[in-house]
């Protein structure tokens, strides 16, 4: 197989409630690959899949089948422990909602992900400084977030994303709660990680999205499973 | 390190941005805390103020029993008990209770023993060993008849008269529970107020050379001399002892019923996690934190809670108990109030208190918070991807 | 007896910590029944969950031996005071030799909870969970053994009799006596010193050699000798340290150091030792348990930092107790 293969997704599948009468399996047999430095879409309608489908390749949760080869290792299998550091050094999330924490402000949100893994004050203070000054959020460091605008709580999600400088960028209906010229700003963001070479997984079904030029492959979802298109 | 360091740091904003929930948890935790170490503390000042004052009592005292009841001890006693072997000195005492009518009070008469020395415990001079027709007297006597040195001390003896007493020294309130309602006065004054009758005392002082042997020759007065009582010192430091533990143990099992309240309080809050914070939990989850990152984070938000309020209760209970003299505990305290007159406790907390009160307030509290914190910990890291 | 405050405490505190490791050692059973790496099935999951549980308990109850230990020392020295012929602990203890037991088995799950500790380590960072079934496997001998403990504890204190007359550290710790204490005392000063110097001079020998080689024996010598450093430490406190810090050549009570007129130097001393102990012996656990891991890395990581702070301790333990008798004026000679 190519080598600059990053992620391969074999025949996974997941379900909830196993034996239960409400299982439910919305992920059926998924084959997909990304390689180093594309973007790759998952497009499909509302309750297709794409979130939990997301999740199993981003290493949120394990599949109840199949295997996910990350830089060639099996993740499948791995104790959430293992899961969780591969997850920390490997992807950055930007989810279907902001998921910021109230009451806490910009600076401390993006460096959260940061605090678990014991990296010196020094260096993280840079870090940051260094994307919210690309992201232009400087002027707002020391706000609260929840009294900031939705783009730029979206560019501080972006942010907290990208602070443990991730291989692989996860983003959710990034442009879900934005208006056409957020959505156009945001693509512009993600079109600049792309040419400095960041690989970016999007869920989406926002046309505006899937058709800009930047995208190299789209997969459509449709009840769980998945097609090349 | 660092990374403990940010997890407490995150966990202290996350505890002030739900002030208030934390604040009600603080201050019922405060509380109970203080309750308990004011009880203990209550307790062990006492027990220490006692053993103080007994340290300096004689080894083996030997009273006389005459129906049931104290009586005078003839002095002929003195040779019977100095002829056992292993004795030293034997002494006798004279003292006795003087009942005041004019302030209701009851006062502690000792006749002048000649051992007393200048002290730094009295104010005022010493008498010599013959001088008679003065007193010395403790700053409870001094306040309640508004006496200076240099004043006249007026007492009724046995047969009506009135004695009048120059007084020579008071003694300095430091030395209160001691001296509070004590009056010493010479021998001829001492006969004179009470009518002693010739040739007895009030009970004698036995002074034993080996102190392995006091418990032995106890037994040898006993059954030198059937009608006599002896106590040793050992025998009332037990009592005391026993009767303080046992208030303190009592007023502190009663008070576990509240610390259970507390208990559930706190498993109710634990437990009760909003949907906030649940969704907090979920948001770290989700962007790299594991479980037992959360887990170390709810430790830090469980430890700070309890060494804020454990240290604020020890506080509190301090200032309570020796600064206020345990003033919330007047009803319950109303047994103590006999042996001790009105004084400031002397402050007396040691490790071991601390180590008491942690085991009855930190452990429980801890512990009805581990399987909440675990079962916040184990949230779904995708839960939050969903909306 | 049972209305003191103090042991109102150890009876709480016991009660807490049996019923916390009574629910665990039924997740233990459950996982010794279902664990199966290899499954994802619901039930798997719900068990590796359970595991951090049973963690973050058992860390709490190594917090809680530590202290308990302590507070049953200081509840038992305070005691003295009732009992006629007790002047400390040992007094107290021989009021009812239940006592005994009581704080041997203090010592003995102090020690198991902390190579608990120690292994729960290694089988978190191994990605294959490759401990847990012993992990459970112990929780269930720890279970009759910490609640013997608070058995024992509560007969004991029921069972003191401020009647009877006791014998304190002055006789029981004399020469002349008889019993495992008497003839710890009995031991010339001469030869138990020697014997001191002699584990610990082969104990940090042993570490040294295990730091340097990757030798597998050199590691199970090490931990058994620091096994034998323990006893034979424990057995010089009686027989002669206790003796320089009193400077007294006849008061040989190893509770006494632990007052406030020895500067509690018993704290530091006790625990240093406890601490070398439990790493020293984790070094060799670890190379029996290495053929069950299969990230040999981290197996030599974890021993090197507990062969290292096994030293690091046992010198602390040798400096403290070694402190008076090189810096005071007091000497054994002719006795
Ligand atoms: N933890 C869960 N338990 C039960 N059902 C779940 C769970 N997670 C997802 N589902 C179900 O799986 C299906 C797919 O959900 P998913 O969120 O992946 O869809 P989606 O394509 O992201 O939809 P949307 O565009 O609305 O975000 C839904 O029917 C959802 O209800
Ligand atoms: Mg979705």
């Amino acid at each position: 197989m190519n080598s600059d293969i990053l992620i391969s997704v074999q025949k996974v599948s997941k379900c909830f409630n196993r034996g239960r009468p409400n299982e439910i399996w919305p992920v059926r047999e998924a084959s997909l690959y990304v390689k180093k430095g594309e973007v790759v879409v998952l497009k499909g309608p509302s309750g297709s899949g794409k979130t939990t489908l997301l999740g199993l390749i981003g290493c949120m949760s394990r599949p109840t089948s199949g295997r996910i080869i990350l830089k060639g290792q099996d993740v499948a299998k791995l104790p959430e422990r293992f899961l969780t550091e591969i997850r920390r050094k490997t992807f950055g999330f930007i989810f279907q909602q902001f998921n910021l924490i109230k009451g806490i402000s910009v600076r401390e949100n993006i460096l959260l992900p940061l605090y678990p893994t014991g990296m010196s004050f020094g260096q993280m203070s840079e870090r940051v400084e260094e994307l919210m000054e690309t992201l232009s959020l400087s002027h707002r460091a020391g706000f609260p977030v929840e009294i900031l605008s939705g783009g730029e709580q979206q560019r501080v999600a972006i942010a907290r994303a990208l602070i443990n400088n991730p291989d692989i960028l996860m983003a959710d209906e990034p442009t879900a709660h934005l208006d056409s010229k957020l959505s156009m700003n945001l693509l512009e963001t993600l079109g600049l990680l792309k040419s400095r070479g960041m690989t970016i997984v999007i869920a989406t079904h926002d046309p505006l999205v899937f058709e800009t030029e930047m995208v190299d492959r789209v997969y459509e979802v449709r009840d769980g499973r998945v097609r090349e298109r | 390190m660092i990374k403990h360091l940010k997890i407490l740091e995150f966990a202290l904003s996350s505890l002030l941005r739900r002030k208030l929930k934390n604040l009600a948890i603080v201050s019922v935790f405060t509380t109970v805390t203080m309750v308990i170490a004011s009880i203990l503390f209550l307790t062990h000042s006492f027990k220490k103020e006692a053993l103080l004052i007994l340290q300096g009592s004689p080894e083996l005292i030997v009273q006389r029993i005459q129906a049931g009841r104290h009586a005078l001890i003839p002095l002929s006693y003195v040779d019977a008990i100095k002829g056992l072997p292993g004795v030293g000195d034997v002494r006798p005492r004279y003292w006795g209770y003087y009942y005041d009518p004019l302030t209701g009070a009851n006062f502690t008469v000792i006749a002048y023993p000649e051992g007393i020395r200048k002290t730094e415990i009295i104010e005022g001079s010493l008498p010599g060993a013959n001088e008679h027709g003065y007193c010395l007297i403790g700053s409870g006597v001094a306040d309640a008849r508004f006496l200076q040195i240099g004043d006249e001390l007026f007492l009724q003896d046995i047969k009506g008269r009135v004695l009048s007493l120059k007084v020579r020294g008071i003694f300095k309130k430091s030395s209160q529970i001691l001296t509070n309602d004590l009056v010493i006065i010479s021998r001829p004054d001492f006969d004179r107020l009470f009518g002693f009758p010739e040739g007895h005392a009030t009970d004698l002082t036995v002074q034993v050379y080996n102190p392995t042997e006091i418990q032995n020759i106890a037994g040898k007065v006993k059954k030198l001399l059937p009608d006599t009582r002896p106590i040793t010192r050992s025998e009332i430091l037990r009592t005391y002892d026993s009767l303080f533990n046992w208030r303190g143990g009592m007023l502190l099992a009663l008070f576990a019923s509240s610390v259970l309240a507390f208990v559930i309080l706190a498993w109710d809050k634990a437990t009760g996690l909003s949907a906030e914070e649940r969704q907090e939990i979920g948001i770290l989850k989700a962007i790299g934190w594991e479980t037992s990152d959360v887990l170390t984070l709810k430790f830090w938000e469980g430890a700070s809670i309890s060494l804020i309020s454990f240290l604020t209760g020890i506080i509190l209970a301090y200032i309570h108990v020796f600064y206020f003299s345990a003033v919330l505990f007047e009803p319950a305290l109303k047994g103590w109030s006999v042996l001790f007159p009105d004084f400031r406790l002397r402050p007396y907390v040691d490790l071991y208190q601390c180590f008491v009160l942690f085991m009855v307030t930190v452990v429980p509290y801890t512990a009805s918070t581990i399987i909440p914190s675990w079962k916040a910990a184990i949230t779904d890291p995708d839960s939050v991807m969903r909306g | 007896m049972i209305f003191h405050p103090g042991i109102i405490a150890l009876f709480l505190g016991s009660a807490v910590v049996v019923l916390m490791l009574l629910y665990i050692s039924l997740l233990s059973v459950r996982v010794l029944r279902y664990w199966d790496i290899r499954s994802s099935s619901e039930l798997q999951l719900s068990l590796e969950r359970k595991t951090y549980l049973t963690s973050t308990i058992m860390n709490y109850i190594l917090g809680y031996q530590i202290v308990s230990a302590l507070l049953f020392i200081y509840t038992v020295d305070s005691l003295h005071t009732e009992f006629v012929g007790a002047m400390c602990a040992t007094g107290v203890l021989n009021a009812n030799p239940v006592g005994w037991y009581v704080l041997y088995l203090k010592v003995l799950n102090l020690l198991l909870s902390g190579l608990w500790i120690g292994i729960n380590i290694l089988d978190q960072r191994s990605p294959e969970y490759p401990l847990t079934r012993l992990k459970s496997a112990l929780v269930l001998i720890l279970l009759p053994l910490i609640a013997a403990e608070g058995y024992l504890e509560v007969r004991y204190f029921l069972g003191l009799d401020p009647a009877v007359i006791t014998s304190c550290c002055g006789s029981m710790f004399s020469a002349q006596g008889k019993g495992l204490a008497s003839s710890l005392t009995a031991i010339p000063v001469k030869k138990a010193e020697a014997g001191f110097a002699l584990v610990w001079t082969l104990f940090f020998i042993s570490g040294t050699l295990s730091l340097k080689y990757k030798v597998s024996s050199f590691k199970y010598v090490f931990s058994i000798i620091s096994v034998l450093a323990f006893v034979v430490s424990l057995a010089s406190v009686v027989s002669f340290i206790s003796l320089y810090f009193y400077e007294l050549p006849t008061h040989h009570c190893p509770f006494d150091i632990l007052q406030a007129d020895f500067n509690y130097v018993g704290y530091p001393l006790y625990i240093s030792l406890f601490l070398c102990t439990i790493t020293s012996m984790l070094t060799g656990i670890y190379e029996a348990l290495r053929r069950k891991v299969e990230r040999k890395d981290v197996v030599d990581r974890l021993q090197r930092k507990t062969t290292l702070s096994g030293l690091v301790f046992g010198l602390l333990f040798l400096i403290i107790s070694l402190w008076p008798m090189v810096f005071s004026s007091f000497t054994l000679q002719g006795y």
